[in-house]
């Protein structure tokens, strides 16, 4: 538990926030809120001391803060520590249908400084000891929906996560803030003047009042400059993201429809006019829907739509000319000529109808509408781009299609419906930028990470019970999903891919009985904002580099991922419980786990595009994630220690053969090694069924004697031109090379390190680049300084090498032959490379690892998750070599045309 | 049940003209004008004088009768004799005596149209002056998606074919005709005063035609026969009445617009002051007042549908069609440069409140720089555009050209309702 003297790292969270759902906020949603503020509280060091840096996303503690700081021209996003600003992390946007709050946890500061890191910064001439007393801003923001109607509940909520008293519980700080002090929260909405008063009764809380639209915009501008994969277009059914140029954002209209809708025309930031707007909106289809169908909720009457058929109700074209079209002006037979107007010519009343159809008529009235005035306006001041928000839309495929359809109609495909994953934030997340200091404006869409913790896919449920407060209790919740038989998935069942599209006015060609899951298909996760994260700096072209390899979009290869990750989850929960000591309590996370993740893959298999767009790479860092947010920190902790132990052992043999070769033969050998050490990979089932068959060293001999050329990609003779030389030149060696590694055990002990050592040899700098957290059996940043200590045992080479890069400042003395008057060698480092997951996306790394990037003139690339699942086709402005076994079957046909065990050696040379 | 309504005009014109002294137009009183060896006669053999609109709501009939044999009042006569005189003094034309009848049916009631056409025995061509034999295949102009729809239906009860114009061409055809030929065809409305409109017939081109029926078609207008249907929206007269009868159980569209005209929208409809706690949205111009969102308020009151007066209901669902429309229009017409914009289609059939609300979208979102406009004989242009379609043989130019010089007086207001 966490004391009031203890510090939280920046990140240090080992699980993952919790989720606020889009959707207005049940009961049990707000438990599951709870659940994450609690498991915040509950996360501090004590509990998982033996990880340094944890968290979603690692990032780096203050020494990363202090290197960013030594970038003058950098502007970082700072927070001052003071209280007030602290207080000020929420902000309320009070419509006249929902209330949306974001509301904003932040991480403290804390110093974790390891011989690795301090000699890292040495060697950068990055000072060590803190620039500054305050942390810099990284945090989370969630979000979170409540009706209006029901406000109670969310003054409610305000009060038991102390969200007006700075979000955090009051006695982990060292200034208590009295209760009676006057807090100013920021508010917009005009719900803002009308409950003034209470929020100052019942929380003595004052609404600072922001203007709306200022707000929207403010919103709206941040959501698309920083979130990457923000906007989207869904036309027919299909979502598609679209990458919005942060310089050629402007001008756009926004759309917001709430209660009513208002049509903004956006020219830059705060500069912004509201142009038009109508009265025909959200609260238009809610009202009118309640008054026909007797409808509870929004929810409920977008539900209905679902199942509705509008021909009953609405009169169509074609039920006007008799089933046929009027080409003439281009109306099919199935465009609806008059909304509703069937009703006036059939001695039927209201309770004639089926309130699916009065509701699915009504809302493609009101979205077609929407679409229609809003593409005039756009075009009346040339603006190509239309953002539609605001909590209308919802996610809604129909809504969406419906609003597309119209704009697409009317500019005859020349202007682009596209909508925002955060609708429905837009004023609130604007407030919440009207503080000042918060640090926002300056943040970039590579500081930003959106998490989906477990409590995403709940939405909807039924289950109510007290509010919770840690994992223990998220847990019991969960549990009694299972107790009731209630199948953990998303609320609503779908038909397949492809069928949801209806084309706006066009009446579906077949609707069949299924439901969808429209009301809920996109999530809003967690943001956490990690300022030290930064891109790549040696990717060829950053704008156009795309991290994955594999394009989940298809469905065949999603469903095959997904099953992969599925048949997987058992035997990963075995190693994850036993890491932990196969406990009754490690169990229960275990299974707890394995529904969260059997959740999330369920919903993703439903709707790939749930949680943003989906690659590979997300997916992978999704399990990890999901792990650590039921505390497991290191899975596969005991098996990285037994291999790296086994491995270490049979090193010095090793590096005694390859010493006899003679250059050419050695680097060859070399390159055999790093392949066929990277047969080791717990996350490849074919290699983990090769395992039960024999030891780590059998495994690895074998392995390297089916090593032969010609691989099936094969530029290891270009490689070697540039190593040796073409004939009897000598080309200069590389000044730097990153190395980014991959497996424990074999692999970075018998592949990797004999590589580094080589390059060492040879003058080059070697930096190792490693995971910040453990994903898999990776081996992370923390654990190789002991690696390469203990290799260094047995290896003068690495031994200096490690010493000048600081890695042996304590192992130092376990060094028998003092060889101190050899000429400095070049250095051995090791950085993290600011992720956990087994992929890598270079647009998010450590400010570290692109501190050292700098310098550095070779990139090697190792391993399944790095190399091929993630950027394989990525272009470096320096010499790449990826180097990777395919150990997938599906994989090595798809990629390279080749089969299992295939190897890849892909020599890029700057060009 | 006959006719909604049947009103009848005298002597061809599609103008009510009672108090007028100075003579008017009329329509289709020189049909003979080429000769008799014209084929525009031969053709007429087989076309009888009536004209329809088959809308998805309402049926539409216009059609001519003679005047000579019939004992209309005095007022008739008068005009027939006046008429005489302004052909006389422009051309030697052979005037006819006659009325153009105007009529509308419940499309749902169809049967009633075609008891009512055989009654008058229109069907056998209702030409008096036409000796075309009564086996002979009659033909009638028809426009609307019906005339697609109920063609066969009209050939097995009637005998009668029913010659497709296009929809487009004919109300286009009858807004053209009427606001050229007719004085004070055009009015604006607003708060409650109606003011007539001078077209000059050399500056009508371009315009916005919006045509309110069950759906909405808006019209660029540019010429005779040169238009474009630019745009359109599915909310129209028909979803008034469609919802309306859903939430209110009215009978009839001519109840629920009554119904309307006595609520307050306030009732159910989110205004800005209810957001906003009672005050403006003053930044950017909305008042208290403005609708926020129509239907708003319902979702936030425990109300069912029974607890609200029907009246209220009504209200709020034209205001929300009116101001709907209205805005559709004016962008629209602010895309093509337009100053004019004229509404009508049979929503609109005089309802102060549908025309109120529609002039002030307009006057709204063009900050008072377009005025929405209507036409006096709203609801029938497309029957009278087809049935204008029989002068496609050269009439109608010279027919319009010589209403002109005749466009001063003053119509009244009541003939206007009698008419339509």
């Amino acid at each position: 538990m966490a004391g009031p003297a203890e510090n939280h790292v920046l990140g240090i969270n080992d699980t993952k926030e919790d989720t606020e759902e889009q959707t207005a906020i049940s009961e049990e949603e707000r438990n599951s809120a709870e659940t994450a503020e609690g498991r915040e509280k509950d996360m501090s060091p004590a509990s998982g001391s033996s990880i340094h840096r944890s968290g979603s996303r690692p990032q780096l503690d203050l020494s990363g803060a202090a290197i960013q700081g030594n970038f003058e021209e950098r502007d970082p996003a700072i927070l001052l520590p003071n209280q007030s600003d602290d207080i000020s992390h929420l902000a309320l946007d009070i419509g006249g249908s929902l209330i949306k709050l974001v509301y904003f946890s932040r991480h403290e500061d804390k110093r974790i400084e390891d011989k690795r890191k301090s000699s890292f910064k040495q060697r950068f001439g990055i000072p060590n000891g803190n620039r500054r007393s305050y942390p810099i801003l990284g945090g989370r923001l969630h979000f979170v929906k409540f009706e209006t109607s029901k406000i109670n509940e969310c003054l409610e909520f305000i009060k038991s996560k102390q969200l007006h008293r700075g979000g955090m519980n009051p006695r982990r700080w060292p200034v208590d803030i009295s209760p009676n002090e006057n807090v100013v929260v920021k508010a917009t909405g005009g719900g803002a003047y009308k409950f003034a008063d209470l929020f100052k009764e019942k929380l003595g809380v004052s609404l600072d009042k922001e203007d709306e639209m200022d707000c929207l915009v403010a919103g709206a501008n941040f959501l698309l400059k920083a979130i990457r994969h923000q906007a989207f277009t869904h036309m027919d059914g299909r979502k598609e993201f679209v990458l919005i140029d942060q310089n050629d954002l402007f001008p756009y209209l926004l759309v917001n429809i709430g209660s009513g809708v208002s049509m903004i025309k956006v020219d830059g930031d705060g500069n912004f006019q509201r142009v038009s707007g109508t009265n025909v909106g959200g609260g238009t289809y809610w009202g009118l829907g309640k008054l026909l169908t007797k409808c509870r909720s929004f929810d409920d009457l977008l539900e209905l739509s679902q199942r509705g058929d509008n021909r009953t109700i609405d009169m169509l074209v074609g039920d006007i000319y008799g089933g046929m079209e009027y080409s003439k002006i281009g109306l099919s037979a199935s465009t609806i000529a008059s909304s509703f107007g069937k009703a006036i010519s059939e001695n039927k009343e209201l309770k004639d109808y089926r309130p699916e159809d009065i509701s699915l008529s009504l809302l493609r009235m009101i979205s077609y509408n929407i679409g229609q005035i809003s593409y005039l306006n756009a075009l009346r001041f040339g603006l190509k781009r239309i953002f539609f928000g605001g909590f209308f839309i919802r996610g809604h495929a129909y809504t969406m299609d419906t609003i597309s359809f119209a704009v697409h109609f009317w500019s005859k495909g020349e202007a682009k419906a596209m909508f925002l994953r955060h609708e429905g934030f837009l004023g609130a997340l604007g407030a919440f930028m009207s503080y000042e200091k918060h640090g926002l404006d300056d943040l970039m869409v590579h500081q930003l990470v959106e998490r989906f913790p477990m409590g995403a896919p709940y939405v909807g449920g039924k289950i109510h019970g007290p509010p919770l407060g840690d994992l223990n209790e998220k847990i019991s919740w969960m549990e009694k999903f299972v107790q009731k038989g209630i199948e953990i998935t998303a609320p609503v069942p779908m038909t397949p891919l492809g069928t949801t599209g209806l084309g706006g006015f066009d009446v579906p060609s077949s609707r069949g009985d299924t439901l969808r899951s429209d009301a809920s298909n996109l999530n809003v996760g967690v943001l956490h904002l990690v300022p030290t994260l930064e891109v790549f700096p040696l990717l060829m072209d950053p704008k156009t580099y795309e991290p994955n390899t594999i394009d989940l979009s298809d469905h065949y290869e999603l469903e095959y991922w997904l099953t992969v990750l599925s048949e997987h989850l058992l035997d990963l929960v075995d190693k994850a419980v036993a890491s932990e000591g196969g406990t009754d309590d490690a169990k229960r996370r275990g299974d707890a786990f394995a529904r969260a993740f059997s959740a999330h893959l369920a919903r993703l298999r439903e709707e790939p595009a749930a949680y943003g767009k989906l690659g590979l790479a997300n997916l992978l860092e999704l399990r990890e994630e999901c792990l650590r947010e039921f505390q497991f920190t290191d899975a596969y902790r005991s098996i990285k220690q037994r291999e790296n132990e086994a491995s270490l052992a049979v090193l010095p043999d090793l590096l005694i053969e390859l010493d006899s070769m003679d250059e050419e033969a050695r680097l060859l050998t070399l390159i055999e090694g790093v392949l066929a050490a990277n047969i080791f990979d717990w996350g490849s089932r074919a290699c983990v069924e090769l395992y039960h068959k024999g030891t780590i060293i059998e495994i690895y001999r074998m392995s390297r004697k089916k090593m032969q050329r010609p691989w099936r990609v094969d530029d290891f003779d270009n490689f070697k031109e540039r190593m040796l030389g073409p004939g009897d030149k000598k080309l200069s060696p590389h000044k730097r090379a990153l190395l980014f590694v991959d497996n424990s055990g074999a692999d970075i002990v018998l592949g990797m390190l004999p590589l580094a050592r080589e390059l060492l040899r040879r003058g080059t700098e070697v930096v190792l680049v490693a995971n910040s957290l453990p994903a898999l059996n990776d081996v992370t940043a923390m654990e190789l300084p002991d690696i390469v200590a203990e290799a260094a045992k047995h290896c003068d080479i690495l031994r200096r090498a490690a010493e000048a890069g600081g890695l042996l400042v304590d192992a130092m003395v376990n060094i028998e032959d003092g060889l101190k008057e050899d000429s400095p060698s070049v250095p051995l480092m090791v950085v993290e490379n600011g992720c956990g997951s087994p992929c890598i996306d270079l647009r998010q790394v450590s400010s570290e690892l692109a501190t050292a990037a700098k310098g550095a003139d070779l990139i090697i690339l190792e391993g399944m998750g790095r190399a091929l699942h993630t950027n394989f086709n990525a272009q470096f402005k320096c010499d790449a070599l990826k180097l990777a076994m395919v150990k997938n079957q599906r994989l090595a046909e798809k990629l390279i045309k080749g089969n299992i065990y295939d190897c890849i050696c892909r020599y890029e040379p700057a060009s | 049940m006959a006719a909604l309504e049947a009103a009848p005009v005298q002597l061809g014109t599609t103008e009510a003209q009672l108090d007028n002294d100075q003579g008017e137009a009329r329509i289709g009183s020189n049909f003979d004008e080429r000769g008799p060896d014209s084929s525009a006669i031969s053709s007429f053999d087989h076309i009888s004088p009536w004209a329809l609109d088959i809308g998805g709501s309402l049926i539409k009939l216009v059609y001519f009768s003679r005047e000579d044999n019939c004992s209309e009042n005095d007022a008739m006569k008068r005009i027939a004799k006046k008429e005489g005189e302004v052909s006389n003094c422009s051309k030697n034309y052979r005037v006819l005596d006659g009325k153009l009848y105007f009529a509308k049916f419940e499309t749902s009631k169809i049967n009633e149209c075609l008891d009512f056409i055989q009654s008058k025995q229109l069907h056998r061509s209702g030409c008096r002056f036409q000796e075309a034999p009564v086996n002979n295949n009659t033909i009638v102009k028809a426009t609307g998606g019906g005339a697609y729809k109920f063609a066969d239906l009209f050939k097995e009860k009637l005998g009668v074919s029913l010659d497709k114009e296009d929809e487009m061409d004919c109300l286009v055809a009858g807004a053209n005709f009427l606001l050229k030929a007719v004085p004070h065809e055009a009015f604006t409305y607003m708060d409650g005063q109606k003011e007539f409109v001078q077209i000059n017939p050399n500056d009508l081109f371009p315009y916005l035609l919006v045509n309110i029926g069950s759906g909405v078609s808006m019209i660029k207008v540019d010429g005779d026969g040169k238009y474009e249907r630019v745009s359109g929206t599915c909310v129209g007269g028909g979803t008034f009445w469609g919802l309306g009868r859903l939430l209110t159980n009215c009978k009839s569209f001519d109840e629920l617009l009554e119904l309307s005209h006595r609520g307050n929208n306030r009732v159910i409809d989110m205004l800005v002051g209810d957001i906003f706690g009672g005050m403006d949205y003053a930044k950017i111009g909305l008042s208290a007042t403005a609708i926020a969102s129509s239907f708003g308020k319902a979702i936030s009151e425990n109300k069912e549908l029974e607890d609200y007066r029907p009246e209220d209901v009504g209200r709020s669902l034209l205001r929300l069609i009116s101001n709907n429309i209205g805005q559709i229009a004016y962008l629209n017409a602010l895309l093509f440069g337009f100053k004019r914009i004229f509404f009508g289609g049979f929503f609109i059939r005089g309802h102060e409140d549908a025309m109120d609300t529609i002039s002030v979208a307009v006057q709204f979102w063009s900050k008072g720089e377009a005025k929405a406009m209507f036409l006096s004989h709203e609801g029938f242009l497309g029957a009278l555009g087809a049935f204008k379609s029989f002068e496609k043989h050269g009439l109608g130019n010279l027919m319009a050209h010589h209403l002109v010089e005749h466009s001063s007086m003053a119509l009244p207001h009541v003939e206007l309702n009698t008419l339509c």
